[in-house]
């Protein structure tokens, strides 16, 4: 019997492109072979990793979700103004902070699974419109000021500012930062959720084959609501960890970012028809997207090139994938084209 | 006589127009194996649906260990012990066989939490229960159709259900599996268990069948003891007439052969074959699962590249096979998968129709002619006595046999050259069987020259006037036109099976059941 492989063949893929990238990059500018490069990458891609991890999970149930960016958006800037302007002591914790972002973050995805199921549309249209919706929610009812840097809450930028540990190298002391925290958290428990429970099994069963699914007594509404629930969860954590890095809150920051973390989680072997990805395909595809967007100016390239290779990096990894299945495919004289 | 596990009083189901089951009044016992049986479209498969919480009856009651409901959820019915190898198998196709085979039994075990380790094993387990070997690893998707079909029902077994409903489980297996199973179902009913079994193989059902019930049009015209049954009376109610099959004789008056292949080989499947084909030729192409037959089938359709020997058609070496020259030559593939890849399920039966046949009536520009495309479609299923409301409703909803007729009709309408048919009449009933052998030889006597891949002998005597007998992927006999004139029926039955068996040898049963 052929062994269960840890790492798969896209993966790989992305594992080889990181490390020919990364030698490339350094033959040009010896730079950016340093701690600070990578340290400066896992704190940037922390909100992209986070969402990457949600949107894996709604993908592999046969779903689809475009309004996350609107949904940490709409956690961070209610927390940021509900902070600001509260003034009782105890609620200037960021344990609350997460928790608030995190239950408005779950109620727009409850709303989402909802509509979804009862409608039977495309979760894309659906989700677009929930998308307007919640932007229109926050500008009409809620507000559209700027925070800017010095009225952000303290526990914010303390957050932003505090190292899980330091490491001292010739051009001084670096820090990893603290927002690597719920990055590893989202990550392990999406691991744990998607490989060791039922309700893991009922997420890949739901996106192979619904009616399948429903013969095994699945209920598809139940897996929904948790799918579209979760994915909220970890937008309201990745809103929290936003407005903490940038150190400040635009009524339209993170728009139009969605397709780049659903384009990270593709390039990572998610399927987009459902039933199949892997976490960590997903989490590499957010390194690839992240190590472009920080490290093309050592190239001397300007940033519009990064759109470049990520829609090249999208196109052969997609392609690999789908190659290396019909290959598959055609040993076991199983043939669809 | 078992306790009244499952009762059924005045069950009534349409779609739409189609009234599909009319008044069911039925009852199933444990330490009984039950046979449904009727031809394709009669209902059966919507009756055990409508049983397992699939569809929502319109009228009627369901009566489960006394306790009585007008419908059941899904999952109603799994906790009262009903399980189902559903005719589509009803698989997870990115999920590996062994997370398919021990799915039910995770999802409805108390526990929350799920190991790799418990998954492996209850997989290992039913695999050994039914004493065969499969790559655990390997997905749905990337699996062979006898590999999935041996899924569903390890599937099923797993749960330790009270009745178990089998709906056609040996459509793609043969010998070997088919004994195995049919060895466990007798198991199961001593161990208390309700089986209900379908399927298409007569013979099958009277190996093991206590009751046979049998469905015609949506009703229950017949319920018996087997013993008040034969083949012919069975047949008789199923159809509503004498079912004779034909027997073919060729009267094509060309003798150039059109396909020629010598000594072709390809590494682990097949080796050594030669043979060639005659306008107006049906050659049998016989033998067990893995004996190479299906292999080569596809070999000579351009799928399969093969190593060694050489392929010549109408004369002509044919060097670098595609399956887009094979198609330009003339030569169609109706393949033994039928649902990957013969038909686009949520397309209406007719755009499936017209999809092989579409120069035929795409006028210039590449726009189609619609009416002409309706006409196409109408005739051929008329003539393939397809079962459907109309032609534009989705091959989805076709019983599982009238969407094969629906397969083999749109390729027979392409008029080939060569026709290889891998399996055509699996799932087919008795009566439709004639109809499909009646269509091959006419078109054979008509100068198609068609390549027959059956397990079924008594098929392949009847249809072919060469037979090539293969195992483990040698060509063991091939009977020749003379020899198959002058001996009857059986005779050649006989030695074809012993020719199979004596390659094969069937494992020897002990009395724990093990296979050694
Ligand atoms: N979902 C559906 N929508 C519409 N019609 C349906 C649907 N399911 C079944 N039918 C119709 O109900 C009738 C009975 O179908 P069913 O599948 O029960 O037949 P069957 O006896 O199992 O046949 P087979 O031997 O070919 O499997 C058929 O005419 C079929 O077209
Ligand atoms: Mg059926």
């Amino acid at each position: 019997m052929r062994k269960r492989k840890v790492i798969n063949r896209t993966e790989w893929f992305l594992i080889g492109i990181i490390f020919l990238y990364c030698a490339m990059v350094t033959l040009v500018n010896p730079a950016f072979l340093s701690f600070e490069t990578l340290f400066d990458i896992l704190r940037s891609s922390a909100v992209t990793t986070i969402m990457a991890a949600g949107i894996m999970v709604v993908i592999i149930s046969g779903g689809i979700d475009v309004s996350f960016t609107a949904v940490a958006l709409f956690g961070a800037y209610v927390t940021t103004k509900i902070l600001t302007e509260t003034s009782a002591a105890w609620m200037e914790h960021l344990g609350i902070a997460f928790l608030l972002s995190i239950f408005m973050g779950i109620i727009w995805g409850l709303l989402n699974a909802v509509i979804v199921h009862k409608l039977k549309l495309p979760a894309f249209i659906i989700t677009l419109g929930t998308q307007n919706l919640i932007f229109g929610v926050m500008t009409t009812f809620i507000g559209s000021k700027t925070y800017g840097a010095a009225a952000i809450p303290k526990v914010f930028s303390r957050f932003a500012s505090a190292q899980l540990f330091r490491i001292h190298t010739a051009s001084g002391t670096i820090g990893v930062s603290s927002f690597v925290i719920p990055v590893a958290i989202v990550l392990a428990l999406t691991w744990f959720i998607m490989y060791k429970t039922k309700m893991g099994r009922s997420i890949f069963a739901l996106g192979n084959s619904e009616s399948a699914a429903m013969r095994i007594g699945i209920n598809p509404f139940r897996v929904r609501l948790f799918v579209y629930a979760y994915m909220g969860a970890l937008a309201g954590v990745a809103g929290v960890v936003y407005v903490s890095q940038v150190r400040s809150m635009y009524p339209n920051a993170l728009v139009g970012d969605e397709l780049s973390v659903i384009a990270a989680a593709v390039i990572g072997g998610t399927k987009l028809s459902g039933g199949q990805g892997k976490l960590l395909g997903a989490f590499l595809g957010v390194l690839i997207v992240h190590l472009l967007n920080n490290t093309l100016i050592f190239l001397g390239l300007s940033s519009s090139w990064n759109d470049f290779f990520i829609g090249a990096l999208m196109i052969v990894s997609v392609s690999v994938t789908a190659y290396q299945e019909r290959l598959k495919n055609r040993k076991h004289f199983i043939f669809t084209e | 006589m078992g306790q009244e596990l499952l009762t059924v009083k005045n069950l009534n189901k349409s779609f739409g127009g189609i009234h599909a089951l009319k008044d069911i009044n039925l009852t199933i016992r444990s330490n009984e194996i039950h046979c449904f049986a009727g031809i394709n479209g009669s209902g059966k498969s919507t009756f055990i649906k409508c049983v397992s919480g699939i569809y929502e009856p319109d009228q009627g009651e369901i009566i489960l260990n006394g306790r009585s409901y007008s419908r059941l959820s899904p999952q109603e019915a799994i906790e009262k012990g009903i399980q189902v190898i559903y005719q589509d198998l009803s698989l997870f196709s990115h999920l590996t066989i062994a997370e398919n085979i021990a799915i039910n039994k995770i999802m409805n075990s108390k526990k929350r939490l799920v190991s790799q380790k418990e998954i492996y094993s209850v997989a290992q387990t039913q695999l050994e229960k039914i004493g065969v070997e499969m790559d655990l690893n390997a997905t749905v998707q990337e699996s062979t159709m006898a590999n999935c079909q041996l899924t569903a029902i390890c599937r099923a077994l797993a749960m330790d259900a009270k009745l178990i409903f089998m709906d056609e489980p040996t459509t793609a297996l043969t010998g070997k599996e088919v004994k195995r199973l049919l060895t466990i179902v007798m198991d199961l009913k001593k161990k208390g268990y309700a089986i209900v079994f379908i399927s298409h193989k007569l013979d099958e059902i009277f190996d093991i069948a206590d009751k046979i019930s049998i469905f015609r049009d949506g009703e229950i015209v017949g319920d018996f003891e087997r013993s008040e049954l034969d083949k012919k009376k069975l047949s008789h109610y199923m159809t509503g007439r004498e079912v004779e099959y034909p027997r073919y004789v060729r009267t094509f008056q060309d003798n150039t052969p059109l396909l020629q292949v010598d000594r072709l080989g390809q590494k682990e499947n097949y080796q050594d074959i030669s043979f060639s084909v005659r306008p107006g030729d049906i050659l049998g192409l016989t033998g067990l699962l893995g004996s190479g037959r299906t292999e080569l089938g596809l070999t000579l359709f351009g799928l399969n590249p093969h190593n060694e020997g050489s392929i010549f058609f109408e004369g002509r070496e044919l060097r670098r096979l595609t399956p887009g020259l094979m198609k330009s030559l003339g030569i169609g593939l109706l393949p033994e998968d039928r649902a990957a890849q013969g038909l686009f399920a949520n397309r209406s039966v007719k755009q499936n129709l017209s999809s092989v046949v579409l120069e035929r009536f795409s006028r210039t520009a590449g726009l189609l002619d619609q009416k002409e495309e309706e006409r196409i479609a109408i005739e051929i299923s008329t003539d393939m006595n397809v079962k459907t409301s109309s032609v534009d409703a989705p091959v989805s909803t076709l019983s599982g046999g009238n969407q094969q007729k629906v397969v083999i009709g749109k390729w027979i309408a392409s008029k080939p050259k060569l026709f290889i048919m891998d399996a055509p009449t699996v799932g087919i009933d008795v009566g439709s069987k004639a109809e499909i052998y009646d269509k091959i030889q006419f078109y054979a006597s008509q100068g198609m020259a068609i390549l027959l891949i059956s397990d079924e002998i008594e098929e392949i005597v009847l249809n072919c006037n060469r037979i090539l007998v293969m195992a483990q992927g040698r060509q063991i006999a091939m009977i020749e036109e003379e020899e198959r004139l002058q001996a009857s029926q059986s005779e050649l039955e006989e030695k074809i099976m012993q020719l199979i068996s004596e390659e094969n040898p069937l494992p020897v049963q002990t009395q724990g059941g093990a296979v050694v």
